[in-house]
């Protein structure tokens, strides 16, 4: 508690914007025909669509989505997933206006309920001397908040 | 297909670990290609051909121990045929996930439907029990499995219970239903010999087991296993000839998914969903195509092996084979309609995944030896009540692998 803030850095890099203080997952889409990917992807996975990697740019996905399922996660799952200390997570699928479907942990157990608001977060999942490796979570958002 | 063909010989070997230093006299050592040349040995003599006989096989390659047994330990088809003694036979080795067994199948039975030979073996073994439920790299920038599990912390049980909380919510499953399922799959494995945990449940047991993910409990999902089975299939006139009941292979087929499917299946990340495209698509198109192929509609239907990973599994893969609409298999469930013996769809009287763990290439084909049992009338105190004109078996693979097989009588 004493120590310096340590520097955060993604588990995996390249996965969303970081560092931010608004973080948004990093995806592909493809100006032929707006299919989106994420993770990004070298070549448009619409099957009618034409294989060429110059069709696909980088975009920032929406922050903002809706919970459409999620479960508790009871027992530590083995290596190479690493938690420290472990306690019970939830992980979820957040429904997002792009028309894509995406997995990821939430910052909370409690209180979730079908379909509600969820915010793109960061979250610590263990450190080392020198570093906290973080991953992106999906926080509740109390009220409503459109932009 | 272009000639017919009928399965003429099964085999397997009793599903759980080998070795399983608790009951080393039930479970002993044995390597992956001893578990397969088990498994051909009776799937030979069920036939009462010799290897010789065998003019091609197909092996479903485990992937997940090769850093504990090196090339033996993916069970490359070549293994298996070293122990068997070389014929110089055509020999393909398959990995399609938990589809495999179905997948190699297929290739077996379009071997012999073109032509290339008469007699053709599809075998598959692996070793799971020591489980293999996370990813095999730890390769954090091509790896998607890698990140779904270290960024994400999913699980395999973790997808399943997130599928199943929706359908909970959509379809208004409850507790019970689920608890039941296991009630009602394991209510014939003490009758099934090769089953790996030979005890049925009460809904109290059931409801009383740790919950694992949220809604799942322990007794609701699958363990994993190690098992191995083998089937041999033949050109059918000839089959006709050298076995009193062979069983006619109406359709085997595999399916994968539609783009715009917005399932979020095992080590991906996300889905890109598109209107009018339905979800688990990969086992719609298996069944779909497998009907087809078959020439009949999914009410002809009298007997189903399907994959019971877990109960939400249970529920959702009768949507698929039957073209349900969620909350119909639930009603039906409760009628006793899929009673494993007595119901009027028998559904897995082999105690299905429930009672056999997950042993992930070969569980396909161990429902095909079930399916091939029932119609025989081998069966036991597990043979269903009624009389089957066709059975399907279905299984799903994680990443978009599914594949599904209709029998039916060929006597």
């Amino acid at each position: 508690m004493t120590e310096k803030v340590k520097k955060k850095v993604p588990i995996v890099e390249g996965l969303f914007t970081w560092p931010s203080d608004q973080p948004a997952l990093i995806a592909s889409r493809c100006k032929k025909c707006g299919a989106i990917v994420f993770p990004k992807a070298t070549y448009c996975p619409n099957p009618d669509c034409e294989k060429n990697s110059q069709n696909m740019e980088t975009v920032q996905l929406s922050r903002v989505g809706k919970l459409w399922s999620w479960t508790i996660q009871y027992y530590p799952p083995p290596p190479p997933f690493k938690m420290e200390p472990f306690k019970p997570y939830a992980v979820g699928m957040v429904d997002l206006p792009e028309g894509l479907r995406v997995l990821g942990m939430l910052t909370t157990t409690e209180n979730l309920r079908f379909d509600m608001e969820v915010e793109l977060t960061v979250g610590k999942l263990y450190e080392d001397e020198e570093k906290e490796y973080i991953t992106w979570m999906w926080k509740p958002v109390e009220k409503a908040c459109k932009k | 297909m272009e000639r017919d063909v009928a399965i003429i010989g099964v085999g397997m070997i009793r599903w759980g670990r080998y070795p399983d230093p608790k009951q080393l006299d039930v479970f002993p050592d044995k390597t992956m290609p001893e578990m397969a040349v088990e498994a051909i040995a009776k799937a030979l003599s069920d036939a009462k051909i010799s290897w010789r006989q065998v003019e091609a096989m197909v092996a479903g390659v485990y992937l997940w121990v090769n850093q504990q047994a090196g090339i033996h330990g993916i069970l490359s088809g070549t293994a298996i045929a070293n122990l068997m003694g070389y014929t110089g036979i055509p020999i393909v080795s398959v990995a399609n996930a938990c589809a495999t067994g179905q997948s190699i199948l297929r290739e077996a039975a379009l071997a012999v439907a073109s032509g290339e030979c008469d007699i053709a073996l599809a075998v598959a073994a692996d070793k799971s029990a020591f489980g293999f439920f996370r990813p095999q790299s730890t390769d954090g920038r091509a790896d998607i499995d890698y990140m779904r599990f270290v960024m994400c912390g999913e699980t395999n049980p973790a997808y399943w219970a997130m599928e199943c909380r929706r359908r909970m919510y959509e379809a208004g499953t409850t507790e019970e239903d689920l608890a039941l399922v296991k009630v009602v799959t394991s209510k014939p494995a003490p009758y099934n010999p090769y089953a790996r945990y030979q005890r049925s449940f009460t809904l109290e047991e059931v409801l009383k087991s740790p919950i694992v993910c949220d809604p799942l409990r322990l007794y609701e999902i699958c363990s994993t296993s190690d098992g191995a089975a083998a089937v041999i299939v033949c050109e059918y006139e000839k089959a006709k000839k050298i076995c009193k009941k062979p069983v006619y292979i109406n359709a085997v087929t595999v399916g994968t998914p539609t783009f715009g499917d917005p399932t979020v299946r095992l080590t991906y990340l996300s889905s890109y969903k598109k209107p009018g495209v339905p979800s688990l698509s990969e086992s719609r198109n298996a069944v779909e195509r497998v009907y087809r192929m078959a020439g009949i509609t999914p009410d002809k239907i009298d007997l189903i092996e399907l994959p019971d990973n877990s109960s939400w599994h249970y529920l959702a893969y009768l949507d698929c084979i039957l073209n349900l609409n969620p909350g119909e298999p639930e009603k039906m469930l409760r009628r006793g309609d899929l009673d494993p013996i007595t119901g009027k769809i028998p559904t897995c009287p082999s105690g299905g995944i429930g009672a056999f763990g997950e042993a992930v290439v070969a569980q396909g084909l161990a429902q095909v030896c079930e399916l091939v049992w029932q119609l025989r009338g081998e069966a036991g105190q597990r043979q269903v009540k009624k009389e089957v004109k066709y059975a399907l078996a279905q299984t799903y693979g994680y990443a978009g692998n599914n594949a599904a097989t209709i029998l039916s009588k060929g006597w």
